[in-house]
């Protein structure tokens, strides 16, 4: 028999006595039996068997409370979920609020597309979560709104309500101040003083709870969405409230007359030329100190 | 007719039974491959503490390849890849004549060489080749703990076998 297969054999334990004896034979039995002596000295500890058992008995005893942990993890979880849920509930049900700062215009989309233009220190609030069954809006200032086709489109203001179908239109409602511009379909105009419908060009306004009739309206969308603020035949303290609101200044006036009518413009990029605007058809003169700007006659 | 195998361990006397029959095997296949720094008795004991965790999912016959598996992971989560060294603990020569200080010196030697050829086997050879000729297995038995074919062993061992004789030759 060849010595490779009589190794291995010894290898597995396996050598019958006639092949031990060819074993003992070969020139490296000794060699084999030295290698194999020694190497018994790194055998593995030994370890005793029950206590290993007992000990793994009372590792398992000691983690058996997890299921009851698990239950409060996954309850902690669930209250979390609904928390988060709840939240995401609330907070898309919620109202859409945009506001505007004083010098500041903003143009937002709504649900349906329709555009709306927000002039300065104006505030816009819609409902996105039933937008499809009915198109309300809040507003408080002044916006120009481009409404996408579709069902009644309400823009509701502390004084008054506009009704539309798909149009272009401006609304504006200050203090003691409602105005509404029809650029394009038709708009109705609810208020304690009158309900009116307008037509393209027609112009709706109220100042001091009076209805005050205009004349048709030429441009095809307001003037301020072009940075510049027209007036015609409006008391001039609705002229500077504008301008306060455009530029962020306060304005003063100083023995002048507001309910004046003024017909004019002025533009919101440049406040010298803007005063100088509203201030020299009136003749009076302008002294500014930080905010504060003082109009005095001549 | 022999009863049919319990399809989970989830019995204290089943996996008691379990324990005696792989705990030392599974202790002795760590030592052999990681070595003792990394604790085997340790990791063999939180591998049964698994199995229990685990028992309503392991058929009787997939524990001991789940203990293997899970105890050399258990392993391999600690180990860092360092050189294992495994240490040849003293054991007493049995003839007490030849006891001169030639012979002790040569014997220190030999072993320390022996050490050194030991930790330059691979794992696979290592681990077959201790449980053979320290722990006295035969190759089928090796080779249904390991889950290779007795061919694979046999080849393990022999290789071992053949590198040592000629790493202690050349040290």
């Amino acid at each position: 028999m060849k010595k490779e297969n009589l190794i291995q054999k010894w290898l597995d334990h396996d050598l019958n006595d006639q092949e031990l004896e060819a074993f003992k034979q070969l020139d490296d039995y000794n060699d084999l039996i030295k290698l194999d002596a020694e190497i018994g000295g790194f055998k593995a500890n030994s370890f005793n068997d029950d206590n290993a058992l007992e000990h793994i008995w009372t590792t398992i005893n000691s983690t058996k409370k997890k299921p009851i942990k698990l239950l409060s993890t996954l309850s902690k979880i669930a209250a979390i979920l609904v928390i988060c849920f709840g939240i995401y509930f609330y907070t898309t049900t919620l109202d859409t609020t945009s506001n505007t700062l004083a010098s500041q215009h903003k143009s937002l989309a709504l649900p349906d597309a329709s555009q709306v233009e927000l002039n300065a220190m104006s505030s816009l609030t819609f409902n996105k979560s039933n937008w499809d069954d009915s198109r309300k809006i809040s507003l408080e200032g002044e916006a120009f709104f481009k409404v996408a086709k579709g069902k009644q489109f309400d823009v509701e203001t502390s004084m008054g309500t506009v009704t539309v179908l798909g149009t272009q239109f401006n609304v504006k409602q200050r203090t003691n101040f409602f105005e509404v511009i029809c650029y394009e379909g038709k708009v109705g105009v609810n208020s304690e003083e009158k309900n009116i419908t307008l037509l393209p060009g027609d112009t709706f306004l109220i100042i001091d709870g009076k209805y005050i009739a205009t004349e048709k309206e030429n441009l095809k969308h307001p003037s301020w969405l072009d940075h510049k603020s027209t007036f015609k035949s409006i008391p001039y303290r609705e002229v500077i409230a504008e301008f306060e609101r455009q530029y962020d200044v306060n304005i003063e006036l100083k023995n002048i007359d507001g309910t004046q009518n003024f017909t004019g413009s002025f533009i919101h990029n440049d406040i010298e030329f803007a005063l100088k605007s509203i201030t020299l058809p009136l003749q009076l003169k302008y002294s500014k100190t930080d905010n504060i700007i003082k109009l005095e006659r001549e | 007719m022999s009863k049919p195998l319990k399809d989970h361990i989830c019995e204290e006397n089943l996996f008691s039974s379990i324990f005696r029959k792989y705990s030392k095997d599974l202790h002795d296949f760590l030592y052999y491959k990681f070595g003792s720094q990394l604790n085997p008795q340790d990791k063999m004991q939180e591998a049964f503490v698994k199995l229990w965790e685990n028992c309503a999912k392991i058929p009787q016959d997939k524990a001991k390849s789940f203990l293997f598996t899970t105890a050399n992971n258990l392993m391999l989560n600690e180990f860092a890849h360092q050189k294992v060294v495994l240490k040849h603990r003293k054991i007493l020569t049995k003839n007490s004549t030849n006891i001169n200080p030639e012979f002790l010196l040569q014997e220190k030697q030999y072993r320390a060489k022996l050490e050194k050829a030991i930790a330059g086997l691979t794992e696979a050879q290592r681990v077959a080749f201790l449980m053979n000729r320290v722990e006295g297995k035969r190759f089928k038995e090796i080779a249904a703990l390991l889950d290779i074919s007795t061919k694979a062993v046999e080849k393990r061992i022999y290789g071992a076998l053949k590198k040592l004789r000629k790493d202690i030759e050349e040290l």
